[in-house]
């Protein structure tokens, strides 16, 4: 093998994939909770890590209105995760009910993004908080809502029990149907 | 004392002719050579006349008085004592069994007479348990002999390790108390370690029958180690739980800790400032027990200091892991460079699969991506062989590097003989040297000073359409700097974590630097860019260069104005001068062509 000019290097240059695309296989999950639409989309790196993020046929993503993203729920804010060393010890426990953020529209209605799995909260994406919009531009990319960490069975049984993105299109083409 | 009475007394007791004059305290390798011969002597010497005062540095044989005895005592073989054995106690003549045996070129004493005082079986030192006596020694010669042909080492030298009975260093203890029982000026300090003893008198002569010359440990990297093994050894240290029972209570407390209760050390620690009175009370024990068996070499281990190779390779795969890619025990990809590198290593030395894995090491200076090419003058390395025959030729090395590079992957321009100080170095740059990267990226979206779409499309997402990088972009990024003016660095990065590593790793913030940033045009290939940059150890490139969802920042796309990814990375060069060339041979070197 000789040694080529990086332009040669690679096999396509047509065939670009973004960066969640390369390393991450994403799953689905409709509907939740019985809200129509409500749908949420994680992100599986093949090391178990898991970011959730909104599905694009989150109704969300329809509505034009100015929002906020608020990482406070309950008594717990999720702005003060922290996690300590190799096995993120101290991050906030989530269960697939547990509620990442609330969005906040300026008409003064919202909604909960839930986390649909159990795992650790590693770290949530505090630039939704300056920079709002970064959620509906770029959902899959830098408008990720929060990084989650879960055992490699539980990382497994999520992703096998979520839609792939196939199936993920097949519902959403029997639901258009159906309208 | 005079050294007469001290000999006397260990014979009495039952040492050999070795451990005699260890007792005398002599250092003098010659003396142990024959030790017979020097006893002899000295016992011959005109009876009742008091030696002067012992000293530790005992002159040769050959100068002390010789007066009773014939010039060619001392002038004669090893074997030589023949004539005198009737008027010595003669330590050999009590076993002759044994010397016709397996010891014929030995000595050739006569079946030795019964010796009265003597109570021990069969002529085995009470010390030394027969590890000084000639006797024993051919059979341990075999046994080296048989491993140093099964290990093939093409060495010249060697040095001999001994791993003796325990039991010796009681048994030694006992006889040290009954020689200052006999003369309180005894000093028991002064006793010459049973191993340096055995150096001197086996270790010379394993050397003839070896043929090898005997060198010490810090010189020779091959080291011949002998386990001599005392059937009775621990029961006969059973004693010392009686005569120091809470060092040993608090040994089995600690168990875990402890696997065994004898230990060379704990019994050292037991034995420390025992008395002959301690020892008959509490260990019913007032002399070295019975001698049953004499102590035998049980196993022979030869091993040659580890030799270093080092190199920088080139890496020219994208699908070639740094080392084997195992994901729950099944292999990712195919090869890796470092079995690229030690299979013809292995073959040299004729290692099997097997053996390879566990005695070649494989080390770096960092490592790059799977995908990632390593080009320019490579990265550092270095090979670790464990007991290796022998060093390779120049020759061979060049070989190594051929047969490496003819995987066509990994390229290995020379391989060198290295230290251990410099794979230090090698491990320390890991941390501190800087390295330049080439990287293949695409603009994704418009800058703002680009023209407007011409086709209309109002889609700015459309997998970066029509965007384009432009002269006013290439300048942008060779501009760009996040630090004031003047500073080394160009680009101050806050990086967290990758997540690609965060499943292994703490999510931590890191400061890191680059130092020199540039940019490219790609002919034929508008969206794309070559970025060229310097960064201190430990910064994470690809990163970088697309941002990571935002947890690097700033990010190329900062330096561009627009939205960028990246399709290749490439190291260019690994800034570590390793290993270092030796200075050049001036031999033929004609200084006013210089």
């Amino acid at each position: 093998m000789e040694e080529i000019s990086i332009l040669d290097s690679i096999p396509d240059l047509n065939n670009f994939k973004t960066f969640t695309d390369r390393y991450f296989s994403k799953r689905y999950i409709t509907d939740v909770d019985g809200i129509k639409n409500n749908d949420i989309m994680i992100m599986f790196h093949s090391n178990r890590i898991a970011l959730l993020s909104l599905a694009p046929s989150h109704f969300f993503f329809s509505k034009n209105e100015e929002y906020k993203v608020n990482y406070t729920v309950g008594k717990v804010d999720r702005l003060k995760n922290s996690v300590r060393g190799k096995s993120k010890r101290g991050g906030q426990q989530l269960g697939p009910k547990s509620v990442i953020c609330k969005i906040e529209f300026e008409d003064g209605t919202g909604f909960e993004i839930p986390c649909c799995m159990k795992g650790t909260l590693v770290e949530v994406n505090e630039e939704l908080v300056n920079q709002p919009k970064l959620l509906k531009e770029m959902p899959d990319a830098d408008g990720y809502i929060a990084i989650i960490l879960s055992s490699i069975a539980i990382s497994e049984a999520t992703k096998s029990e979520l839609l792939t993105h196939e199936e993920y299109l097949k519902v959403l083409d029997s639901c258009e149907i159906k309208n | 004392m005079n050294q007469k009475a001290i000999i006397k007394r260990c014979k009495e007791l039952g040492c050999c002719d070795a451990c005699c004059i260890r007792y005398l305290g002599i250092k003098t390798p010659s003396a142990y050579e024959n030790a017979q011969e020097y006893v002899l002597k000295i016992s011959a010497d005109k009876a009742g006349q008091p030696q002067k005062p012992e000293t530790n540095i005992e002159p040769e044989p050959v100068t002390e008085p010789t007066d009773n005895f014939p010039q060619d005592v001392k002038t004669e073989a090893p074997e030589g004592a023949t004539g005198t054995t009737e008027a010595t106690s003669c330590e050999q003549s009590t076993c002759s069994e044994l010397l016709v045996a397996d010891n014929s070129c030995e000595t050739d004493d006569s079946c030795g007479e019964p010796q009265p005082k003597r109570k021990k079986l069969e002529g085995v030192c009470v010390t030394c348990l027969g590890v000084l006596q000639e006797e024993n020694w051919p059979q341990c010669w075999n046994m080296v002999q048989e491993m140093l042909e099964k290990k093939r080492y093409e060495c010249a030298t060697f040095a001999c390790a001994l791993s003796a009975p325990i039991a010796t260093i009681l048994r030694e203890r006992i006889v040290a108390l009954h020689l200052r029982d006999a003369c309180a000026a005894y000093d028991d300090a002064s006793l010459t370690p049973l191993k340096e003893a055995w150096k001197w008198s086996f270790g010379a002569r394993l050397a003839a029958h070896v043929r090898l010359s005997l060198d010490s440990g810090a010189v020779s990297p091959l080291l011949v180690t002998l386990h001599i093994e005392y059937p009775d050894d621990m029961q006969e240290l059973e004693v010392l739980k009686a005569l120091s029972p809470g060092l040993f209570s608090a040994r089995r407390a600690a168990g875990r800790r402890f696997g065994v209760e004898f230990t060379r050390r704990s019994v050292e620690q037991a034995l420390a400032g025992a008395t002959l009175d301690a020892l008959r009370t509490r260990a019913q024990l007032s002399e070295a027990p019975p001698v049953r068996a004499r102590a035998q070499c049980v196993s022979v281990v030869c091993t040659h200091a580890p030799l270093y190779l080092g190199g920088r390779y080139v890496k020219l795969s994208r699908a070639l892991p740094q080392t084997p890619w195992l994901v729950n025990g099944v292999r990712m990809m195919h090869s890796s460079v470092q079995e690229i590198i030690c299979q013809p290593i292995a073959a040299l030395y004729q290692m099997g699969v097997e053996d390879a894995e566990h005695r070649l090491k494989f080390m770096s200076a960092g490592r790059e991506d799977v995908d990632v090419r390593c080009l320019g003058d490579g990265r550092p390395f270095a090979i670790e062989i464990t007991d290796p025959t022998r060093q390779p030729s120049e020759a061979e090395l060049s070989e190594l590097c051929e047969q490496i590079s003819a995987s066509g992957h990994v390229r290995v321009r020379r391989l060198t003989p290295v230290s251990r100080d410099d794979l230090a170095e090698l491990k320390k740059g890991e941390e501190t040297k800087c390295k330049t990267y080439e990287l293949l990226c695409i603009k994704l979206s418009r800058s703002a000073d680009d023209e407007p779409a011409t086709n209309g499309s109002a889609s700015e997402h459309a997998a970066g359409a029509g965007v384009a990088v432009t002269a006013r972009d290439i300048a942008r990024v060779n501009a760009y700097r996040n630090t004031p003016a003047g500073d080394a660095a160009r680009v101050l990065l806050q990086q967290r974590t990758p997540v690609r590593v965060l499943h292994r790793r703490p999510l931590l913030t890191r400061a890191r630097r680059i130092l020199e940033l540039s940019a490219r045009p790609v002919p034929g290939h508008p969206a794309l860019l070559v970025v060229r940059v310097r960064t201190e150890a430990g910064t994470y490139v690809k990163e970088w260069a697309h941002g990571e969802l935002g947890r690097t920042r700033p990010r190329l796309g900062d330096a561009l104005g627009a939205r960028a990814d990246i399709l290749a990375l490439d190291v260019a060069a690994v800034e570590l001068d390793w290993p270092r060339r030796p200075p050049p041979t001036t031999t033929h070197c004609d200084p006013l062509l210089l």
